[in-house]
């Protein structure tokens, strides 16, 4: 190392520590500063945080109820057959000739058979059915037919498909999930447009929860901020605790919010369980996923931090 | 250390509060300025805050002209000020401590260096044992002396005071006058604004007259009766 480079490297190698050193510290006391000032006033922090834990924890739990419904969808998607219900008392030479027959239609990908039995067996898994089931001395369901289309056939060929079953001999009833599949799905993206605006909506009243609460604040602390300002701090040395302030907000509210969402969670899976076992098990509780219940946390701190900066700047003005 | 040239301030509504005012304060001096009430003794402590900026003439501190430093520089200035005001101006809802702490954690001094010199402040103004205290719980005169404490904890090169003792009674005054004269003998320069003539003329040190913002006598120690 050439002299003269030796003497211009440690001040620069000692200088930017230093500086470093600095940030830090200020950093470090402005965040816990404004930290043991939110635990000076527990009662209006408290009430902050809630107001805006709640007003986070909405658009979550209207999420999950989307998320569920759509799961929900699904599994009903899976059998997304038409049923054909036969007369009652229409035997199984009927049935086997019916399926048969419309096997042969170039619609058609598949038909199935279901037995009364099969379908008493199937109702006696349901909860609650055993014992009504019991009570009966013959079996009073008609044989069905699980009509299910080819995935290519559009809405119109099952349309006319359906109008075809209804008008067959022995028929009871036709039941055509397709149509109300469609429903329950345009239903779902009302729904999700429901939900991001909710979510924009409550995150801007988030955001001026945070905006108004940091106000007052700097409002109430005028003497405060001339007395610091006479000491020699910068503007940003002032304005940083209430920077720290509005990130706490979001954070506390932010997991606030993820643990309403656990907890509306916790609350729903024994209903949904039951739900599922009532669907051979087929339906499985859609919960939020980690990652979403880790974000909100941040986004909300992200968002205290821009309430507070949005209000700083002028407050600030104002009070020095 | 101070230097006044033709500095005049004139406030909205053409009211001078200064007029022409020259003075120089040597690095190391103590000295007083007095005059009536109105006579410009806090417009002139405030000009050296840069709270106020004068309208004609030029003051320098330490040999730096105050008008080259821009509004982003006051800050760093001030750090080298210790200010100490009438109504001492603390934060109430702070311990004594964490009130003499904030000049060091604006200058990001460290922790632990940071208590070592609060401490050594409050032992010098004798309010070590109120370190945990609120301000309200301490006398006017204490409550004085944390203030000073908070001025001098960062070591600054020059002590500014408007009216410290305006509150207090004589012997209260000249504890708190003493507490001034200890920093000026460890070289530190001490400008005190006071309206209190018998106080002043028992500390017999420079003293500054001002009348209408006008410079009407400057008196060396020796000429103060």
């Amino acid at each position: 190392m050439s002299p003269s480079h030796e003497a211009a490297a440690p001040r620069t190698a000692r200088e930017q520590p230093r500086r470093f050193a600095s940030w830090r510290e200020h950093h470090g006391w402005s965040a816990a500063a404004s930290l043991r000032r939110l635990a000076g006033r527990p009662v209006g922090t408290l009430l902050t945080v809630a107001v805006m834990g709640l007003a986070l924890a909405l658009p979550l739990a209207f999420w999950l109820l989307l998320g569920n419904v759509q799961k929900l969808g699904d599994a009903l998607g899976q059998q997304q057959a038409v049923s054909v219900f036969l007369q009652p008392g229409q035997g199984s030479s009927v049935a086997q000739l019916m399926a048969t027959q419309l096997r042969e239609r170039p619609e058609v990908a598949e038909v199935r058979l279901k037995t009364p039995q099969q379908g008493m067996d199937e109702l006696a898994k349901m909860q609650g059915f055993s014992g009504a089931l019991h009570a009966l001395d013959n079996n009073p369901l008609p044989y069905v037919l699980e009509v299910q289309p080819k995935p290519g056939a559009g809405a119109d060929a099952v349309a006319s498909l359906v109008a075809d079953l209804r008008g067959l001999q022995g028929v009871d009833m036709v039941q055509d999930s397709g149509a109300w599949r469609q429903r329950l799905d345009a239903l779902l993206a009302v729904g999700t447009r429901v939900v991001l605006i909710l979510a924009a909506m409550l995150a801007l009243a988030v955001l001026l929860v945070v905006g108004n609460t940091v106000r007052v604040d700097i409002a109430s602390r005028a003497e405060e901020i001339g007395v610091l300002l006479l000491l020699g701090a910068s503007r940003a040395f002032v304005r940083r605790p209430y920077l720290y302030a509005g990130i706490w907000y979001g954070l506390f509210s932010g997991v606030l919010a993820a643990l309403l969402a656990v907890a509306i969670e916790l609350v729903l899976a024994q209903p949904v369980a039951e739900l599922s076992r009532a669907y051979d098990g087929s339906l499985q509780f859609g919960s939020l996923p980690p990652w979403l219940l880790l974000s909100v946390p941040l986004a909300a701190a992200a968002l205290g931090w821009l309430g507070a900066r949005l209000v700083s700047a002028r407050q600030l003005r104002r009070a020095a | 250390m101070i230097r006044f040239d033709q500095v005049s301030k004139r406030y909205e509504g053409g009211h001078d509060a200064l007029s022409q005012l020259s003075f120089e304060v040597p690095t190391g001096e103590m000295a007083f300025v007095t005059g009536h009430s109105g006579a410009g003794k806090s417009t002139l402590l405030k000009l050296l805050a840069l709270i106020e900026r004068p309208s004609h003439g030029v003051i320098s501190v330490d040999g730096q002209s105050l008008a080259k430093v821009g509004a982003r520089a006051v800050p760093k200035l001030r750090r080298r000020i210790g200010m100490v005001f009438q109504d001492h101006r603390l934060l109430m809802d702070r311990t004594v401590f964490a009130n003499v702490e904030l000049p060091l954690v604006i200058g990001a001094v460290a922790p632990a260096e940071r208590s070592r010199r609060v401490r050594a402040a409050l032992e010098k103004v004798g309010l070590l044992a109120y370190e945990r205290q609120l301000p309200a719980t301490l006398s006017t005169g204490e409550q004085q002396r944390v203030g000073i404490a908070r001025a001098i904890v960062a070591k600054p090169s020059l002590l500014i005071a408007d009216e410290p003792t305006g509150n207090l009674d004589p012997q209260l005054a000249m504890e708190i006058m003493a507490l001034f004269t200890e920093f000026q003998q460890t070289g530190t320069t001490v400008l005190i604004a006071s309206h209190d003539l018998p106080l002043i003329k028992r500390m017999k040190r420079r003293v500054i007259v001002l009348d209408h913002g006008r410079l009407v006598a400057d008196l060396s120690a020796q000429e103060v009766l």
